[in-house]
Order: structure tokens, then C-alpha cells, then sequence
């Protein structure tokens, strides 16, 4: 074995034997490096927020329900929340809000308008340690229990029925009895929601309103689970499942809210896709740079490397040598990346920017969130940048190292 | 312990062949200081560079300690030359990143010597040819006289078993090539050091004891002194 100091002190000074095409070449892999990790970080920030907000806004981040449900969403679904079951949701870890609700589509008349909704029953307590639909509150009053059969109405919803708060709605729909159900509700309250589907379609009532309306004694259909952050999604599945009956005649199941909202995640993996093709294609740019850097710097050493050879130096050393610059040039432009990097990233985790334009506003409306970027920094974000851009410079040094080890010593020695 | 038998080399450039060595034969044993000389173009170098291993023959048989180097690996090659053989090429041959003293270390260093031994010996070296001044310079800083020195330092401070030189002395002048004559003659006389050089020099074919003189890629007188 070649002592790996002699080969690094001859790699590191010929690294700065050119330093200005050194310096380029690092310049390159720095402005890579930078853009990669504040790109990654600012969709990973503004993903993550799409989701905790869609979340919060509805589905929770993890939903229990009777197995079967999400697939039908049909009553003859519904669960029953016993106390032990409840106890049981409060005693996972993980678990920061739990909200039991019941969820089925109705009709709602006013007049001579009728419009389709979606009609939720929520405990309103329980649903603040969920969702934010009561902090929505655009005019009226949250479900108050001073109203008899109070409902609350996306504020379009309200628009579109031309109705105020005060007034007398129709709710039509189909109980788990499958007898028609229908009852007078009065509208306490409208909310302003972030998207604009829900606005036109949601409608909120009381959840023993609810039971009562669907004929469904204690059942519920499903309960929403709140966790601190969507990345302790998969551990909470996990342990969920474990501790929660998924066979038998009560099975439940446990859903994701991947798997509740599907078309969440699509947007999003359609995204990072878009995202990391580009970010690909810069990192390929600048591992031709670090290739046609390696590769003059052993053209110019021809003769130099015919004389390593000659002392004795292995085939296999001089491939180590050229090998070692290459990942030497990585290493530089990715330290000094990240250098660069992450203050701004994580200025900007820290001071979110509220978009501003039309064309934004709009874009963030159409997904569901609040107009802001933020960024957040993964935990595998810098491991796979690294692992990235080291391998690029290793496909980029294997062709000038193979060229180098395998010149024939006479060769070289001419070459000048 | 070196030995060419019925090499052929021929190279072949834009279809234009040229016969550097033809049907060559010749054998130099242990302990032996003999100079190749012959005009420019006679094929010293390409000789040298195939008993070092550096080039194959393009038929024939090179020998070095009874084995045939074709038979060897690339690896095995370079592991022959840093065990045995010590090189001065005709041209500058220093590495250029590297300080005087780290040059005539390096083959030290890749043989394993501790760096304290090395150094000491790097530096005695140098010394003894009038460079010890210079140790820390780098080969652009050094004259080409004092890099050829340094390259001959750097062959003989491992101790190889032969040293194969193409023109050692051409760019000195009489008297440092006189110095360097000396030494590697003591160094053959005290520790057996096997030499094969090529030169154009006469005080240096002088001093030989062996002179094999080349033309045309042949061996046209092979004269062992009596008078040494
Ligand atoms: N790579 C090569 N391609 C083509 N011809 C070559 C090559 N190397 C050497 N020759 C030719 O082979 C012959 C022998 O060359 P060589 O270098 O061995 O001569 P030499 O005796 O060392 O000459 P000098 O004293 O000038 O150094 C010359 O005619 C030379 O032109
Ligand atoms: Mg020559």
C-alpha cells in the first residue's frame, strides 16, 4: 500500500498547482451545491406547509375509521367510539388532538336553491384540538349551543344559497337507516377557507346533530388524529396499527393523509419531480466541469505521471491520486456550498416570505395554503445533496483516473 | 542480472516504422559499470527504457534477475522498479509540486522508510552533490544542472540494486560531472550498485568499465577496460 499522506500531499498540491481553474471549478460546485439545498429546502418548506395546512384544514393527519371506509364512504361504514377505543387513541404517542366526527354528503335548500355539500359533524372542542375550521370563523358564531341545530356554511356556500346568519336551511340526505332524513338547521355562522372547493361545498353541524339527523345512535364515521408534524405520519401509522384492532368484526383501518387526500401528494411528487430534473441537469453540468478539469490537469501531467510510474508508483496509486482530486474539488465547493447555504435557509425557515401578486395568491389558493414560502432544511436533505455530488465527481474522475493509471510509462514520459 | 535477448523494437509512427533496436542482444551482469554510447538516434533510450520496464520490445526477450518483464503484471512492474531499479531520464524528470528534498525522499517514502531516516538521507545525499543548499527549492527554482543532480540523488539514495541513467551528465559541467561520476563509481566499488548509462560524453566513456557502442539500433563494439 501506497502511504495514503504522500499521495494526499501530492493530490492537494496539485490541486492548487492551477488555483484559478481550481477556484472556477469550485465557483461551479458552490453555486450547485447552494442552489440545490435552497431549492430542496424552500419546496420541502412550501410542500410541508401545504400539508400541515391541508391537514389542519380538514382531514387531520392520520384518520381512524372502520375498515372499508375510505375505499366506500358509506355510513354502513360508521365505527363506534367507545371509550376504551378513545382511550386507547389518547394513549398513543404522538397523538396531540383527536376528533371525532361524522361525514356523509346532503343537500341543502334555501328558497329555490338547492346545492350539494359536504356535510361534517364535529364536537366543536375536540375539533379545535384538530382542525382550524372554528378559527375560519368569517361572521356568525362557531356551532354555538344556544342555537338549536346550528349549522355553518362555507361563506360561498352561504353566497350561493342566498342565505344570512339567522336563517332557516333545508339539510336533505339519506340516514344509515337508508330512510330519507331531513330537518330544519339554522345558520349560526360562515367560514372563509382557504380553498375555494371547500368554501362552496362544506357544511358544518353539531356532531350529536349529526347522529341524531343520520339515525346513527353513538356510531361516528370517522376520527381525525392530529401529530406534531406530517413526518411522524409514518411511526404514528405504525404504532397505530399495532395497538388498534384491524381484523375482526369492529376492524378499523388507519389512514394517512396521503391516502385521505391522494391528490395532495400527487401535486407534490409532481413538484420535486419537476424540481429535481433541474436540479439534476445543473449537478451533470458541473460534473463536466470537475471532468474537464481532472482531465487537462493529467493531459498536462503526462509526462510527470510517466515518472511516478517509473519510481514505482502502482497503477492503482496514480488511479487513488487523480481519484482523490476530484472528490478533493467536491469537497471544497461543497463546504464552502453549505457555508453559503444554509444561513439563508435557515433565515428563511425562520422569516417566512408572504407572497405578494395576484398570480401567487391565486396559485396558493387553487393548493389550499396560505400565500407564504417557507422553508424547511429534512434531515436527509444534506446527506443526499453530498451523496449527489460526490457521486457525480467520482463518474466525473473515473474516466481521466482510468486514462491516467493506464498510460504506459514511455508514453508519458514523451508526452511533453 | 539485466539482459536483452534478440530484441526487436520497432515504432511505428504514421505509418513511417522506424527500427530503434534490431535484433539485439546483450547482457550486463551484477556489479557492472558499463555506458551505452552511439550517436543521437542509435536507440540508448529506447534500450533503457526497456530494460526499465518502461516500453516492450516488439519481439525478444528482456530480462531482469532472470525473469521475463512481459510476463509481468503493470503492478508487479512498478513494484520491480521500486524495489530494484533507479532511473535518471534524459529530460527533466523531477516531480514538479514536490521540493528537492521531497523528490530524492519519494521512492524512499514508497518504499516504507521512516520519515526521520529518509530525510537524514535526502539531506546527506543532496549534500554530497553540492545542493544542499537548495533542498527546499522546487524543480522550476532549480537550474537544469541541479535538477539532473537532484534526479540522480534520487535514484541512487534508495539503494537500488541498478541504477539505469540516459545521459546523466549532459547538462553539467566537467567538474560536477566528475563529482557524480565519483560517487556512483563508489557506490558501485562499496555497495555492488549495478550502472547502465548512456552517454556522448568521452570523460565519462573514459571512466567506464564496460563501453557497448550502438549504431543504428545495433551493438557495433562491446570493450571491457583493462586498465582500471
Ligand atoms: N516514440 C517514437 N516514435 C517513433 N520513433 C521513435 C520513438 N522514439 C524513438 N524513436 C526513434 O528510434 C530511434 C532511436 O531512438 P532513441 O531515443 O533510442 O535514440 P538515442 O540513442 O537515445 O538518441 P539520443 O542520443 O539523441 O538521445 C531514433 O531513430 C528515434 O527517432
Ligand atoms: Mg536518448
Amino acid at each position: 500500500m501506497t502511504t495514503p499522506q504522500l499521495i494526499w500531499r501530492n493530490v492537494w498540491r496539485n490541486v492548487w498547482r492551477n488555483p484559478r481553474r481550481t477556484w472556477l471549478t469550485v465557483a461551479a460546485t458552490v453555486f450547485a451545491v447552494f442552489l440545490v439545498v435552497v431549492f430542496v429546502a424552500m419546496a420541502d418548506g412550501m410542500h410541508g406547509k401545504m400539508i400541515e395546512d391541508a391537514v389542519r384544514l380538514s382531514s387531520g393527519h392520520v384518520q381512524v375509521a372502520r375498515d372499508g371506509w375510505l375505499e366506500n364512504r358509506t355510513l354502513e361504514y360508521s365505527l363506534r367510539l367507545s371509550p376504551e377505543l378513545d382511550a386507547e387513541l389518547r394513549a398513543t404517542p404522538g397523538v396531540l388532538g383527536i376528533a371525532p366526527r361524522v361525514s356523509n354528503a346532503g343537500l341543502l335548500s334555501h328558497g329555490e336553491a338547492t346545492q350539494g355539500v359536504l356535510l361534517l359533524g364535529v364536537d366543536p372542542p375536540r375539533e379545535a384540538s384538530v382542525s382550524s375550521l372554528s378559527s375560519r370563523l368569517w361572521r356568525g358564531a362557531f356551532l354555538p349551543a344556544s342555537v338549536k341545530r346550528p349549522l355553518v356554511l362555507g361563506a360561498q356556500l352561504a353566497e350561493n344559497l342566498k342565505v344570512g346568519i339567522g336563517d332557516q336551511v333545508l339539510l336533505y340526505s339519506i340516514a344509515y337507516t337508508l330512510e330519507n332524513a331531513y330537518e330544519l338547521f339554522e345558520v349560526s355562522g360562515t367560514l372563509r377557507l382557504p380553498d375555494r372547493d371547500l368554501e362552496r361545498g362544506l357544511a358544518l353541524i353539531r356532531l350529536d346533530d349529526a347522529q341524531h339527523f343520520f339515525a346513527l345512535g353513538d356510531r361516528i364515521s370517522e376520527v381525525a388524529l392530529l401529530a406534531a408534524h406530517a413526518s411522524e405520519v409514518p411511526p404514528l401509522t405504525a404504532s397505530l396499527e399495532t395497538r388498534l384492532p384491524l381484523s375482526g368484526a369492529e376492524a378499523l383501518e388507519v389512514n394517512a393523509w396521503n391516502e385521505v387526500m391522494p391528490e395532495l401528494e400527487q401535486f407534490i411528487i409532481i413538484d420535486d419531480a419537476g424540481m429535481y430534473v433541474l436540479l439534476l441537469i445543473l449537478v451533470i453540468v458541473v460534473g463536466f466541469g470537475i471532468l474537464n478539469t481532472i482531465l487537462m490537469s493529467v493531459l498536462e501531467r503526462q509526462r510527470e505521471l510517466g515518472v511516478l510510474l517509473a519510481l514505482g508508483l502502482r497503477p492503482a496509486a496514480i488511479f487513488r491520486m487523480v481519484y482523490a482530486e476530484s472528490l478533493l474539488l467536491a469537497a471544497i465547493g461543497f463546504a464552502i456550498g453549505l457555508l453559503l447555504a444554509l444561513p439563508v435557509v435557515a433565515w428563511f425557515t425562520a422569516h417566512p416570505i408572504p407572497l405578494s401578486g395576484a398570480e401567487m395568491e391565486a396559485m396558493a389558493e387553487l393548493v389550499g395554503m396560505e400565500p407564504v414560502v417557507t422553508f424547511e432544511l429534512r434531515e436527509s436533505t444534506l446527506p443526499g445533496v453530498a451523496l449527489t455530488i460526490f457521486g457525480v465527481a467520482a463518474l466525473a474522475a473515473l474516466y481521466p483516473a482510468l486514462k491516467a493509471s493506464r498510460a504506459r510509462p514511455v508514453d508519458a514520459l514523451r508526452g511533453l | 542480472m539485466l539482459e536483452a535477448r534478440a530484441v526487436h523494437k520497432v515504432y511505428d509512427s504514421r505509418g513511417a516504422e522506424t527500427h530503434a533496436l534490431s535484433d539485439m542482444s546483450l547482457r550486463i551482469s551484477e556489479g557492472e559499470f558499463t555506458v551505452l554510447a552511439g550517436p543521437s538516434g542509435s536507440g540508448k533510450t529506447t534500450l533503457l527504457n526497456l530494460f526499465g520496464g518502461l516500453d516492450e520490445p516488439t519481439s525478444g526477450q528482456i530480462r531482469l534477475d532472470d525473469q521475463d518483464l512481459a510476463a509481468c503484471t503493470r503492478s508487479e512492474l512498478a513494484e520491480l522498479r521500486l524495489r530494484k531499479l533507479g532511473f535518471v531520464f534524459q529530460a527533466y524528470n523531477l516531480i514538479p509540486v514536490l521540493t528537492a528534498v521531497e523528490n530524492v525522499e519519494f521512492v524512499m517514502e514508497l518504499q516504507g522508510v521512516a520519515r526521520a531516516e529518509r530525510r537524514r538521507r535526502a539531506t546527506g545525499m543532496l549534500a554530497e552533490l553540492g545542493l544542499g543548499e537548495l533542498t527546499s527549492k522546487r524543480p522550476l527554482e532549480l537550474s537544469g544542472g541541479q535538477q539532473q543532480r537532484v534526479a540522480v540523488a534520487r535514484a541512487i539514495v534508495s539503494q537500488p540494486r541498478v541504477v539505469l541513467a540516459d545521459e546523466p551528465t549532459a547538462n553539467l559541467d566537467s567538474t560536477t560531472a566528475g563529482g557524480l561520476l565519483d560517487l556512483m563509481q563508489t557506490m558501485n566499488r562499496e555497495r555492488g550498485v549495478t550502472f547502465l548509462f548512456s552517454t556522448h560524453d568521452p570523460m565519462v566513456i573514459e571512466r567506464a568499465a564496460r563501453v557497448v557502442r550502438l549504431r543504428d539500433g545495433r551493438v557495433v563494439a562491446d570493450e571491457t577496460a583493462t586498465s582500471l
